[in-house]
Order: structure tokens, then C-alpha cells, then sequence
């Protein structure tokens, strides 16, 4: 999985209108303000199930109407990676499932229809713009040891990047 | 009266905006779309920002965000507005002062309202005064393609 700061509010241009009305800075108060546009390449389409959850974001991802789906194109998680049978039974699956697709794509089923048989391990990409109260949700949320490994590593990387991009902003709320 | 200055904006909106849309489209990679997008130029995000207003997809304007201050407005005034458009974010800075966030979506629908047009003219007129969204501006809000 890779995830990308593609821009972020200039937390320092909206500390100067705090500044000059009078306003001490409290991060709260910005929460709403400040944004982050993220593109999100390589995680299953599982996760983006779950990360699509969270609502207040705006989110355009790659569609598979349009673009053909190839079976070296999905996420195996650990549990299955390390275990020889499931490992198998799984890369018999995709074998089967993905020929299926082929077939029908060579038969000429168009795209959209042939991919619901498609799996939802399948790889995606996307770009995502979220406002600094939603991204904490997710983070507060997704970074907890229930949630399922793979968001846990996309919830981590975006609260890596926001942090780097806006320090004062996270600092602040995690010290309290 | 109402003033209206901006604060913040996206970097480069329109071809922000033109990489939401080929995301859906393009298996590339970010770096990738945006090389192609760069290389196209102007005349290829005039192209896809027109598609998106044709096909009424104005959900990839929701990348494309601004901050403004809004000066002279009051509590009731501005609850009108908020209650309306519920995507407006505004956190009051003195009796009359707030600083206001809102994606461009939000600003089309705001100038596709009866209500919400005048604020929606003073936020266009501002990013004219700073050449921000040219190209945007006048494909939404100009005389060739109306959003409303």
C-alpha cells in the first residue's frame, strides 16, 4: 500500500486571521478548517469498504467499469500469506475466478458486468479529502488494535503524513 | 455589508480537480496522472472540468477547497445560510467576524440558490480579485456554460 499528501491547508495563513481578530489558537477551533487530499494506491477494495464508511470526506476512486482487473493485482493479507493450504486454496481461487473474467471479457460481457465476479481483494486507488475532525475520527478509530490489520496500516500512514504536514495542529490535541 | 476575503485555497484547483476526475478513469499511478496532466496542460483540464459539468459529476469539485474570512455577517444571517447548506463549516471569530471553510460544490450549489447567490457572488468575485480558479470560474460561473 502506498498513501500520498497530495496538498494541505496552510495551517499558518489561518493562525494570522486568529491572530489578527483577536483569537487565540486552539486547535479545536480549526479542526473544521484545515484539510488534507490524500492519494490512497494499492490497498484492497475491503479496506476502502470500510474507509468509505467514514462519510464527511470526499472520495473519487478508480473504476472498474472502465479499467481490466488482472489477478497480480490483489492484496493476500498475512493470515493467509503464511499458511501454506489456505495460501493455495486462495491462488486457486483467484486462478479460477480471474479466467472466469477473462472469458467473459473475450466473450464480450463489458467490464462493469464481468467484475461482479471479481473479489474484494482486489487492489484500488483513489484520492481522498478530508477535513482534520474526520481524519482524527478515523484515526482515533482505525488505528485501535479491533480494527483489521490492513486500515490499521492506511489509518497509521495518514496520521503519519497529517502529523508531518500540520504538527502544531496534532501535537496539540495529543498532548491534552 | 458583507466583506469577503480569502484566506486559503487548494493549490492549483483546476488540476486538482482534473485528478479526481482521471483517478476514476486511469489505472496510473498518482505521480503518473499527474505527469500526463502537466504535459496535456490548460486546454486538457478545460476539457475534463467541461465533462464533469456536462455529465453534472460534481462531486470531484469537492477537492477543490477555499477558507475565507467573513466579516459583517450576523449570527442570524449566517445561521440561514448553514442551516441551507450544511457543508459550510463556520467558527466565529467576534459578534460579526467568522472564518468559514467550504469545498466547490458546496460554492455551485450556493450559487444555484435563490438564497445563498449573493454570498456565492462575493466568493466568485473574490477568487477573481485573486486569480485564483480562473479557469474554474469561468466554466461554472461564466456566460458559456452555466453550473445552474
Amino acid at each position: 500500500m502506498r498513501v500520498k499528501l497530495l496538498y494541505s491547508t496552510e495551517l499558518e495563513t489561518l493562525k494570522k486571521v486568529l491572530a489578527e481578530k483577536g483569537v487565540s489558537f486552539e486547535p479545536e477551533a480549526l479542526l473544521d478548517h484545515v484539510v488534507y487530499m490524500f492519494a490512497i494506491e494499492d490497498c484492497s477494495r475491503v479496506t476502502t469498504h470500510q474507509l468509505v464508511r467514514h462519510r464527511v470526506a470526499s472520495y473519487d476512486q478508480e473504476s472498474q467499469r472502465f479499467s481490466a482487473a488482472t489477478k497480480e493485482g490483489v492484496v493476500t493479507p498475512p493470515s493467509i500469506q503464511t499458511n501454506e493450504a489456505a495460501n493455495k486454496a486462495y491462488d486457486e481461487a483467484l486462478k479460477t475466478v480471474y479466467s472466469a473474467y477473462e472469458k467473459m471479457v473475450t466473450a464480450g460481457v463489458p467490464k462493469e458486468d464481468a467484475r461482479y465476479i471479481l473479489p474484494t481483494a482486489i487492489k484500488t486507488k483513489l484520492v481522498m479529502t478530508i477535513n482534520a475532525r474526520s481524519l482524527m475520527h478515523i484515526i482515533w478509530q482505525r488505528t485501535a488494535l479491533q480494527a483489521q490489520w490492513e486500515i490499521r496500516e492506511l489509518a497509521t500512514s495518514l496520521y503519519d503524513l497529517a502529523r508531518e504536514a500540520t504538527p502544531e495542529l496534532w501535537t496539540k490535541i495529543i498532548e491534552r | 455589508m458583507v466583506n469577503v476575503s480569502l484566506v486559503w485555497s487548494s493549490p492549483k484547483p483546476e488540476r486538482t480537480i482534473a485528478v479526481a476526475m482521471r483517478r476514476c478513469y486511469s489505472t496510473k499511478a498518482i505521480e503518473d496522472i499527474e505527469t500526463e496532466l502537466e504535459q496535456k496542460g490548460v486546454e486538457y483540464w478545460k476539457f475534463l472540468l467541461t465533462k464533469c459539468l456536462q455529465d453534472k459529476s460534481l462531486d470531484v469539485f469537492e477537492h477543490f477547497t477555499i477558507s475565507l474570512l467573513v466579516e459583517g455577517v450576523g449570527e442570524v444571517e449566517l445561521s440561514r445560510l448553514i442551516c441551507r447548506f450544511p457543508y459550510i463549516h463556520a467558527t466565529r471569530l467576534n459578534e460579526i467576524d467568522w472564518l468559514f471553510s467550504m469545498n466547490a460544490r458546496t460554492l455551485v450549489e450556493l450559487w444555484r440558490d435563490r438564497e445563498g447567490k449573493p454570498f456565492a457572488e462575493s466568493v466568485v468575485a473574490e477568487l477573481d480579485r485573486k486569480h485564483v480558479s480562473p479557469l474554474f470560474n469561468e466554466l461554472v460561473f461564466g456566460d458559456r456554460i452555466h453550473a445552474c
